[in-house]
């Protein structure tokens, strides 16, 4: 019975792997002859880069950087891939590369050229322990050809293969495909195609590294699928249960740079915001400009946040886990023994410049869940892992301040109020707000509640932690900032290191960006002041609203966040990275959580209604699962907080717009779609889905005696995760189940169209 | 349900295999987990039915909470006898001691767990909040001289120092426990703490309701309940969610059906059942005034929480036989109707003296500014339309029902 799974399994996954679209293209390549006359003679060097991995140890003093180098591989072999099909077939003219990856080989005609790395090659010397396929176009022979009497200088790269995947995905000429790389990365196509070794600006050198380490593991996972035997896309979708043929190096060259479906991109931005249901945004006209990119862009309508209140949801959107947390605690609460924190000392008001830190040394609940999670898998650690970046930008914090703590009040920084003359707040028709009300800096405009890796240990423990954390502009309080008076301000401080980031590009691969809490909705009490006057008179627009509170009520802090979405998207959008639509970059506009006081809280690794039978699980040794008892009141978690909006731009031209995806979501999807974006995991591998992304259907089932909150469910789709790709189709007559934080009738039937709304093309 | 409808993709092999799976393993459809107790709560449940707890030697906690009715009143007494002949009335309507372990201590200014009304009076134990744990409420009941009647806490220790468990008690808390009476009665209390808080007897989550949130099978609502659970959501019909908060809350809980919040809704005054209620001599009347009663919330500097009493989770209410602080209403549907006509027909819930009808009379005029105003407890007009029909009545009713544990999906 679970061999018959299993296999059932990864047939089935495999059909998500690689779109319809995509495996028609596949199917139409066919071998191609190279039957030129003369004489091609190939001097050449198989070259990438040698990747050692950051430690990101709980104990930051253990904790290193990962170190990435130009390196060479030995003992490759090197052919003419006659039939183009990505192997070096028995009959194919090869060699083997030296201990310096050179090469030397000649065909009358040339070729194509394959470099095919493998467990008895090296990598400057260290053990390759997966083999690769690299690739050479033979255009780029041509190309490089100087005389028809000298060697062609070539190097057979990670980028010189992902040139050949995009020529063989798109139909592109090789000139036109190198130069989008190079224009993606933002060196001259020169360097692209160099032996990274050789390149000699620093900053090219970097960016062509930094891209190989990313090509040479996807290019890896498409061995390994080609290793394992994976049922070919193509095949599968012409028949979803087909076990045969398997894929061809080929096509899992495709599917790896499109890992459950989910096509990678470069750069993504997911502005956060506050709990907002639905129905409190969908055609409310507190929040045009929202609705506008609802309209213009792509929206999951069934997303559902995974916890209640803030730092539980930003905990599963860290890592698809709140580990039971389920208030917005300081991150040491009750976080003692194995869970203490290492990244000492503490920033208290006691530690030097940290006078007016609100940090209580010392936290202790009834409830007694642990905040710090010490060695738990989460998406920081595993991009950094990977070779990639992250950020997290955040409006309004005190400038000098530790990540650690949440912001402090400074009399000293002081704002007008925000003022709408009529017309610009859901068609008023006095103006709101008094030009003269002068209200200081209030305290907690930053929470580390809303930061999606402060509970995790490791995260605060890495090297990169305090140079990823960084400035969001458009605040308020920003012109005063600097007459800040809590802590010594450092020198050079940028209030808008976002901005800074967005036209130098020194942005992350994954960037969080967390407005304050009077920009993201949320709201906090403010308060000010009029010149000659002591009374307190509140502040425009940063009062509270309800979580679910009618579109026709509103309130005048939707209109706030509405408008900062809008500044913070016409920023992104104008600057040269998104401009740049070489480079794959998404926008994501969401909310923490919604409402749901009733209907159903949470969908997709939720913990079911109030089950107390949830545990996490570990994985042993031999691949299976046991149940981890650790965790205090773990039950606690997980259980949900109603279905917010959920709207993805990108800035590919040619993207499908106006797309609606209806099935369900929660934020363990969205991290599962993070982990496939980024290729952080193998789809065959469900223990390299961190926490409950891995809890998919056929993963529930597996486990199902170690997962009692799903037993007996009465709609098993609902209950797991999935990737948002849109594979799913929602049967006729299936009327969707929903929260009540959505006013229009629940939908039956499928969706207008299947496309993925990731989609690039 | 289950099957959805057949389709061209491997979502169906899927389906059926999950199916297969799933179905294999479906021992229990509670969602609360078998628990194994720990020594204390071991023996807060021996205490807990322990009828030798008491002066008449008759009453244990279970006699009025009594687990067959969802720890609460097995009767339709609006307050229950007690004392050392169990013939004195009880102060109050016994409360179910079900889903209490999410209660937070009394506050003036409770942050509201629905994150976002204004913080006002919540939490705490017993109707007027006075207990800020479990233990300290379980003291309350065991000193009563209408209720369980011990004489002191030396008295309560003394009978457990004499029973048949003393030496559990003493293996758990110390051979020297029974040395310091406060501090055998304060592990006494623990340990009834530590019972209601472990059991999953006293949270099992296991009503119609709960499968319907919870998707499970078994779970879905009848029109009729849907129709309900509209009613009760919605803030211009029922709107008793406002108070009978069933979204996320604390802790991670989830539809416990009240925000621990505090109301003066001007319940009847009940003469018939509680005898202090007989004296209306205007000089020495005696009013239950909920947290005003405490002795840390004295008037006049509290006046503002004068009638005001905690709002009980509805869980399992369509098993009481009597409803709000004093009892005075006897089911469920009367309950309903009460919030129904409160305003539009008084005559039918106040008494009328010379042919005035006696509103709120169970609330001195100068607290009655108190009252909420909040749907369906408008103060519309009387002779006005109630906000609900007679249709919506119903399905209120049926909703409620759903909320009732032990509940078993017909196969």
């Amino acid at each position: 019975m679970k061999k018959d799974s299993r296999i059932t399994k990864h047939a089935l996954f495999r059909a998500s792997v690689v779109s319809a679209a995509v495996a028609g293209a596949l199917i139409s390549f066919s071998p191609v002859s190279f039957a030129g006359t003369g004489l091609v003679t190939v001097k050449g060097t198989v070259a990438g880069t040698y990747f050692t991995p950051p430690v990101n140890s709980a104990n930051p003093a253990l904790s290193t950087a990962s170190v990435t180098v130009p390196s060479v591989y030995q003992s490759a072999k090197v052919c003419f891939d006659l039939n183009n099909n990505a192997v070096c077939d028995a009959g194919e003219p090869y060699t083997m590369s030296k201990s310096d990856g050179s090469f030397l080989i000649s065909r009358i005609g040339g070729g194509p050229l394959v470099a095919e790395v493998t467990t008895a090659s090296t990598n400057s010397g260290n053990p390759v322990t997966q083999r690769v396929s690299f690739r050479l176009a033979a255009a780029e022979i041509t190309a490089a050809t100087v005389s028809p009497l000298a060697p062609v200088s070539v190097s057979i790269t990670p980028i010189s293969t992902e040139i050949v995947r995009m020529m063989e995905d798109t139909g592109g000429s090789f000139a036109a495909e190198s130069q989008a790389v190079a224009a993606r990365l933002g060196v001259t196509v020169s360097e692209a195609l160099s032996d990274p070794n050789r390149i000699a600006n620093a900053t090219s050198k970097t960016a062509v590294m930094n891209e190989s380490v990313i090509l040479t593991n996807r290019f890896t996972l498409a061995a390994k699928m080609v290793d394992r035997a994976d049922v070919s896309p193509a095949a599968l979708a012409a028949n979803p249960s087909a076990t045969s043929p398997a894929i061809s190096m080929l096509e899992a060259q495709q599917a790896a740079m499109n890992v459950e479906g989910i096509p990678r991109y470069d750069n993504i931005f997911i502005v956060m915001l506050e709990n907002k249901a639905t129905l409190s945004i969908k055609g409310s006209a507190y929040a045009p400009n929202i609705n506008n990119y609802l309209a213009a862009g792509n929206q999951f309508t069934s997303y559902f946040a995974t916890g209640n209140p803030s730092e539980p949801n930003y905990t599963a959107l860290g890592g698809a886990d709140d580990f039971g947390i389920s208030d917005d605690s300081q991150w040491n609460c009750d976080a003692t023994g194995a869970n203490a924190p290492q990244d000492l000392p503490l920033p208290t008001n006691t530690q030097p410049g940290l006078a007016k830190s609100p940090f209580a040394a010392t936290c202790t609940q009834t409830v007694g869940v642990n905040h710090n999670l010490v060695n738990r898998a989460n998406l920081f650690n595993a991009l950094t892992s990977n070779g990639m970046s992250w950020r997290t930008y955040s409006e309004s914090m005190n400038p000098g301040q530790d990540f650690r703590t949440d912001s402090v009040a400074d009399s000293a920084v002081v704002a007008t109020d925000d003022v709408y003359p009529p017309g610009t707040l859901a068609g008023n028709t006095t103006t709101i707000g008094n030009p003269n009300l002068n209200i200081p800096l209030p305290a907690g405009l930053y929470k580390t509640k809303h930061h999606p890796g402060m509970a995790y240990q490791n995260v605060r423990s890495a090297v990169e932690f305090n140079s990823s954390n960084r400035t969001l502009g458009g605040g308020q309080w920003d012109s005063q900032l600097l007459n800040s008076s809590d802590y010594a301000i450092p020198a050079g401080y940028n209030i808008d290191q976002f901005g800074t980031d967005l036209q130098t590009g020194n942005v992350g691969n994954l960037n969080f960006l967390m407005p304050d809490q009077c920009d993201d909705m949320h709201g906090i009490t403010v308060k000010g002041t009029v010149a000659g006057s002591t009374t307190q008179v509140t502040a425009s627009d940063c009062s509270s609203v309800a979580n679910n509170v009618p579109t026709a009520t509103g309130g005048n802090i939707i209109t706030r966040g509405d408008n900062y979405v809008k500044y913070i998207v016409n920023k992104i959008q104008a600057s040269p990275l998104w401009q740049n639509t070489n480079k794959r970059v998404a926008i994501v506009l969401m909310f923490d959580e919604g409402n749901a006081t009733s209907g159903f809280n949470s969908c997709c690794g939720w913990n079911p209604g109030n089950s107390t039978v949830a545990k996490p699980l570990v994985q042993n040794p031999d691949g299976t699962y046991s149940v981890d008892s650790t965790v205090h009141n773990y039950s606690n978690g997980n259980r949900g907080h109603g279905e917010s909006i959920f709207v993805v731009l990108n800035n590919q031209p040619s993207a499908p717009k106006g797309l609606v995806d209806s099935d369900y979501y929660s934020h363990f999807s969205f991290v599962r779609t993070l982990q496939d974006m980024f290729q952080l995991a193998d789809p065959d591998l469900d223990g390299t889905y961190m926490n409950r992304s891995k809890y998919t259907e056929g993963f529930i089932a597996s486990n199902i005696l170690d997962l009692p909150e799903y037993a007996s469910s009465a709609d098993t789709h609902f209950d797991s995760v999935r990737p948002m790709n849109h594979a799913y189709v929602i049967p006729a007559g299936y009327t969707e189940k929903q929260s009540a934080d959505i006013s229009t009738p629940a939908q039956t039937g499928p969706d207008s169209n299947q496309i993925n709304l990731w989609s690039l093309k | 349900m289950f099957f959805r409808q057949a389709h061209a993709d491997y979502h169906l092999i899927r389906t059926m295999l999950v199916f297969a799976l799933y179905m294999m393993f479906t021992p229990s459809i509670s969602l609360a987990g078998k628990t194994e107790l720990s020594p204390a709560a071991q023996i807060g449940k021996i205490l807990f039915f322990d009828t030798s707890l008491s002066g008449s030697g008759k009453m244990a906690c279970s006699t009025c909470h009594d687990p067959n009715f969802a720890y609460g009143p097995p009767n339709s007494l609006a307050v229950q006898l007690g004392g050392k002949k169990l013939d004195l009335p009880g102060t109050r309507a016994v409360p179910s001691l079900r889903y209490k372990d999410n209660t937070p201590p009394y506050a003036d200014l409770m942050d509201n767990p629905d994150g976002i009304s204004a913080p006002g009076p919540g939490g705490g134990f017993t109707w007027d909040g006075r207990a800020a744990t479990l233990a300290d409420q379980a003291g309350i009941p065991l000193l009563a001289s209408n209720e369980m009647a011990n004489k002191s806490k030396k008295d309560v220790v003394n009978t457990i120092r004499l029973s048949s468990y003393s030496e559990l008690f003493r293996k758990t808390f110390g051979n020297d426990i029974f040395n310091s009476t406060d501090i055998a009665f304060e592990k006494a209390s623990y340990a009834l703490q530590a019972f209601q808080l472990e059991d999953p007897s006293f949270h099992p989550y296991s009503s119609k309701y709960d499968l319907y949130s919870s998707n499970k099978i078994g779970g879905d609502l009848t029109d009729a309940e849907k129709r309900g659970m509209f009613v009760f959501n919605n803030p211009k019909k029922g709107n008793c969610f406002s108070c009978h908060y069933n979204g996320a809350g604390l802790n991670g809980s989830v539809a416990l059906f009240t925000d621990f919040s505090y109301s003066a809704i001007g319940v009847p005054r009940n003469t018939k059942d509680i005898p202090s209620n007989r004296n209306l001599k205007a000089d020495h009347a005696h009013y239950d005034l909920g947290i005003c009663d405490r002795s840390d919330h004295p008037m006049p500097e509290n006046a503002q929480y004068c009638g005001m009493f905690k709002t009980p989770t509805l869980r399992n209410v369509a098993t009481r036989q009597v409803f709000f602080h004093n009892g005075q209403i006897k089911s469920l549907r009367e309950a309903i109707l009460f919030y129904n006509t409160r305003d539009t027909n008084p005559e039918r819930w106040y008494p009328t003296v010379n042919g005035v009808v006696q509103k709120f009379d169970d609330l001195p005029l100068q607290y009655r500014e108190n009252i909420d105003k909040q749907m369906p407890l408008d103060g519309r007009a009387a002779g006005s339309v109630p906000p609900l029909t007679d249709q919506e009545v119903d399905d209120l009713i049926a909703f409620l029902n759903t909320l009732t544990d032990d509940y078993k999906p017909q196969k």
